[in-house]
């Protein structure tokens, strides 16, 4: 993946608001002046990047500082307050989108919302139907944690079985990401070949789907660990 | 425009630091009484006079009652958060219905911001005297910790004092840049500033690039009520605890008493950086004496849960940046409290390496934010700070639980967008909650603002209105809202929860600007009359006996007739007339001053010139 110099952070063909010049820039390649941010431009674009899921971290660490140089606040102390506005618009969202893109899961879960495919709802809350049988499990083992510590009791032998069920939600949990790496890496290659708006939605929703499972098996992960601290 | 300074506005002393243009480094600026350092104390006269720094530290010993300090932990604070505060603190809180605190000095009560704004404008003063040139700018340092609130009465405090804020930035931050110029070091950077009332650590990441070197601050956690203040009060219980045993004596009575304790209890603080016991003595109530040792381990066991109390945020910031203790190429001590052995030890183990202290750690916040405010100054840009929102913005959802919209350390400018619509039909408003904090329910967060959403009456969930959160540069958030199905911008009326509005604050402005001006002229004046009273009776008594016989009729008629209409303008208010008049007198007796030099005359104004008696 490479990244480039050129930017099209401006929907194309935008006059720059200074000078008149098309403009399609963070800045006017004509006069320089800092344009206005297009609603609904996607942080990819933002850093014109392709709408991939890989992305070499030091690469796009470098293009943020760079970005940072340019557009931070700091440089327009002595414009005017539309100016001022401009780049406080520009270097929050530069900002935003760095912290959404740097992190290979919540880039996943910014590519699904930026194309409102990410769909939560009840589906956060409800266990996978594959795993019922071990989350009621687990949940009466919690039970029994809980009960065991109000009584005072031993808790030993409850300890060591939730320790067990923690790790096997761990190791679901790391199954769960290397699905997440291949649905990325079949993204990566759908975006490559062009594929169709509707199997770019099929892989979407099945990025959907694994990102709601994964959130599920880490809340459990989580809340295990939780009361295993506490006991 | 005036000129541009960096100002530290610390618990126990704030300093003032500009940029040498000669050397191009940051220096501060040393004030009347030879320091850098200005007590941040404010006091208030019986006849409504403020005094500030020094001047106010020594009333706190004869005064206390009118004398304020440590006002930086009641900044951005309401009445009822500060209750801890109060146990320890003699502040004295008038009861209010809003949600802003209000102390009182003698007959005045004044809001944190304004009295912060009196150490500001004292500060202002130093630096004009300084350059000789008016100062109407500034870049203001405050904890990293500090929530958006305690940020807001920062900024407000240095409007009332008549400066344009042009940015706040994170103490810790402003050390690392002072420290980054001085070393020219690069790699990752652990600040740990434990200062006189609050705690901060921030881990940043010094980076040099093509176009110039970048500071970036990867997270930052801290404890805005933590500092040398408690480490004081500490040594202040078990002083108070030993003298009522000893002398079954309650000094609750005697606050000038508690000062003057607390005052040699901080001798013995300082005493124990570099020495291993410090001795305490302190005159009592009836001619009593408080008088004991402390030595070095004592004082470590008293302070040892104070000290670890920082390490929990240090461990937190580190998770945050996802790095450990080992991978820190540098740690650098800031604030005064780092002064104490125990904490660089503490520090020290932690991190596996020994900390640097090289720097003046008073100093060098303040030269940090001179470095700043010559950079947004002069808009020649040599690096540039990447700070962060030490906490995480929320918005208050159903149930009083919190949706995070802002999470905590990310890199400010930094903003969020959230959709909202009516959930009932013919809703003409949508409430929104805006809160701080890192707990699940709004209960536990702190309460930014509450504002409504205006929607035109219609079915349930027609109207969209897209709210536009904006954390800025300063770590003060900013509400934009738009309505989707019009395109309308919509002015949003947020009313801080804790706060001054707008209106308040330039109240307070216009105030100030009054107070200073009648100070002004009412210092004039009575200095103008004083002199006058001297010239005055200097004159009568020449004339009473001497031999006049040298002096022309004309020049003593000028003479009785000058110290008439001096006398006129000394029973007015007018300063400049004063002045005027005592010119003319002294104009007036030049003839009789050179017979009374030249020792023609016996006089009592021997050796001196008559406008210098």
């Amino acid at each position: 993946m490479s990244m480039t110099q050129t930017s099209s952070a401006t929907a194309p063909g935008t006059k720059c608001w200074s000078c008149g010049k098309i403009a399609d820039g963070h800045f006017c390649a004509a006069c320089g002046k800092i344009q206005p941010l297009p609603r609904g431009t996607s942080y990819f674009a933002f850093f014109a990047l392709p709408e991939k899921l890989q992305i070499d971290p030091e690469a796009l660490e470098q293009q943020f500082h760079k970005l940072s140089w340019k557009l931070h606040p700091d440089n327009f102390m002595r414009a005017d307050e539309f100016e001022r506005n401009l780049s406080l618009e520009r270097s929050s969202e530069l900002n935003d989108a760095y912290r959404a893109l740097r992190d290979p899961l919540t880039r996943v879960e910014y590519l699904l919302a930026h194309k409102g495919m990410r769909k939560e709802g009840a589906a956060k809350q409800q266990a996978p139907p594959e795993l019922l049988e071990e989350v009621f499990e687990l949940n009466e083992s919690l039970d029994e944690l809980r009960e065991a510590r109000a009584a005072g009791e031993d808790l030993a032998a409850l300890r060591a079985s939730l320790e067990s069920a923690e790790q096997d939600f761990q190791e679901k949990l790391a199954g769960v990401d290397a699905e997440l790496d291949q649905v990325r890496t079949e993204w990566d290659a759908a975006i490559e070949a062009n594929a169709t708006e509707s199997d770019l939605s099929k892989v979407m929703a099945r990025m959907n789907e694994i990102l709601n499972r994964r959130s599920y098996i880490r809340n459990l992960v989580v809340s295990v660990a939780k009361e295993l601290a506490d006991a | 425009m005036g000129k541009i300074v960096g100002i530290d506005l610390g618990t126990t002393y704030s300093l003032v630091a500009y940029m040498d243009a000669t050397t191009n480094e940051p220096k501060c600026i040393v004030g009347p009484y030879g320091s850098a350092l200005c007590p941040s104390i404010v006091s208030v006269d019986a006849d409504g006079t403020i005094v500030t720094g020094e001047a106010a530290r020594r009333r706190l010993l004869t005064q206390s009652e009118r004398t304020i300090y440590s006002v930086k932990r009641l900044m951005g604070r309401a009445p009822e958060d500060i209750k801890d505060e109060l146990k320890i603190f003699p502040f004295r809180i008038e009861p209010t219905s809003t949600n802003v605190i209000r102390v009182r000095l003698g007959e005045k009560v004044f809001t944190p911001s304004e009295i912060s704004a009196f150490i500001l404008r004292e500060l202002k003063s130093w630096a004009e005297n300084f350059f000789g040139e008016p100062v109407d700018r500034a870049v203001i340092t405050v904890p990293a910790y500090f929530n958006d609130a305690q940020r807001q009465a920062t900024k407000d405090a240095g409007r009332i004092a008549g400066l344009e804020v042009l940015r706040l930035v994170n103490e810790p931050t402003a050390a690392a840049l002072a420290y980054g110029l001085h070393k020219q070091k690069r790699g990752k950077v652990a600040v740990y500033d434990f200062g006189g009332g609050t705690f901060d650590i921030s881990i940043l990441k010094l980076i040099s690039t093509d176009e110039g070197d970048i500071y970036q601050v990867l997270s930052t956690n801290g404890d805005t009520h933590l500092g040398g203040d408690d480490i004081d009060n500490a040594l202040l219980v078990l002083a108070r605890a030993e003298i009522q045993k000893q002398f079954s004596l309650d000094l609750s009575a005697h606050p000038e008493t508690v000062q003057e304790l607390r005052k040699a209890l901080i001798r013995a603080k300082h005493d124990l950086s570099s020495a291993t016991k410090a001795s305490i003595q302190v005159a009592l109530p009836a001619g009593l004496i408080y008088s004991r040792e402390i030595s070095l381990r004592e004082f470590d066991e008293l302070i040892r849960p104070i000290v670890a109390r920082t390490m929990e945020p240090v461990r937190k910031a580190l998770a945050d940046a996802k790095l450990a203790a080992k991978d820190m190429d540098e740690v650098v001590l800031v604030g005064g409290s780092t002064r104490i052995p125990l904490v660089r030890k503490t520090v020290g183990d932690y991190f596996g390496r020994p900390p640097h202290c090289e720097l003046n750690p008073d100093e060098v916040v303040a030269l940090g934010a001179a470095v700043q405010a010559d950079i947004l100054d002069s808009g020649v840009k040599t690096m540039l700070l990447l700070d962060v929102t030490p906490l995480s913005l929320g918005i208050e959802t159903m149930g009083g639980v919190v949706a995070k919209i802002i999470p905590r350390n990310s890199t400010i400018p930094a903003s969020a967008q959230e959709m909202f619509t009516t959930g009932v039909e013919n809703q003409t408003a949508i409430d929104l909650h805006v809160l701080q904090g890192e707990r699940e329910l709004a209960k536990d967060c702190r309460s930014l603002a509450r504002f409504q959403l205006k929607v035109p009456p219609g079915p349930a969930g027609l109207a969209r209105v897209e709210v536009k959160f904006l954390i800025d540069a300063n770590g003060i958030l900013q509400v934009a809202a738009r309505d989707l199905r019009t395109g309308q911008e919509h002015s949003i009326e947020v009313q801080p929860s804790y706060g001054l509005n707008d209106a308040e604050v330039e109240r307070m402005l216009e105030e100030s600007i009054e107070f200073a001006e009648q100070d002004f002229s009412e210092r004039q004046l009575i200095e103008a009359r004083n002199e006058a009273d001297t010239i005055l009776k200097a004159t009568e008594r020449t004339l009473q006996r001497e031999d006049l016989s040298q002096l022309s009729r004309e020049e003593r008629s000028n003479i009785d007739e000058s110290v008439a209409n001096l006398r006129a303008a000394v029973a007015g208010t007018d300063y400049k007339e004063v002045r005027a008049q005592i010119d003319k007198l002294n104009e007036a007796t030049t003839h009789l001053a050179e017979l009374v030099m030249n020792g023609a005359l016996q006089t009592a104004l021997q050796g001196k010139r008559l406008d210098e008696v």
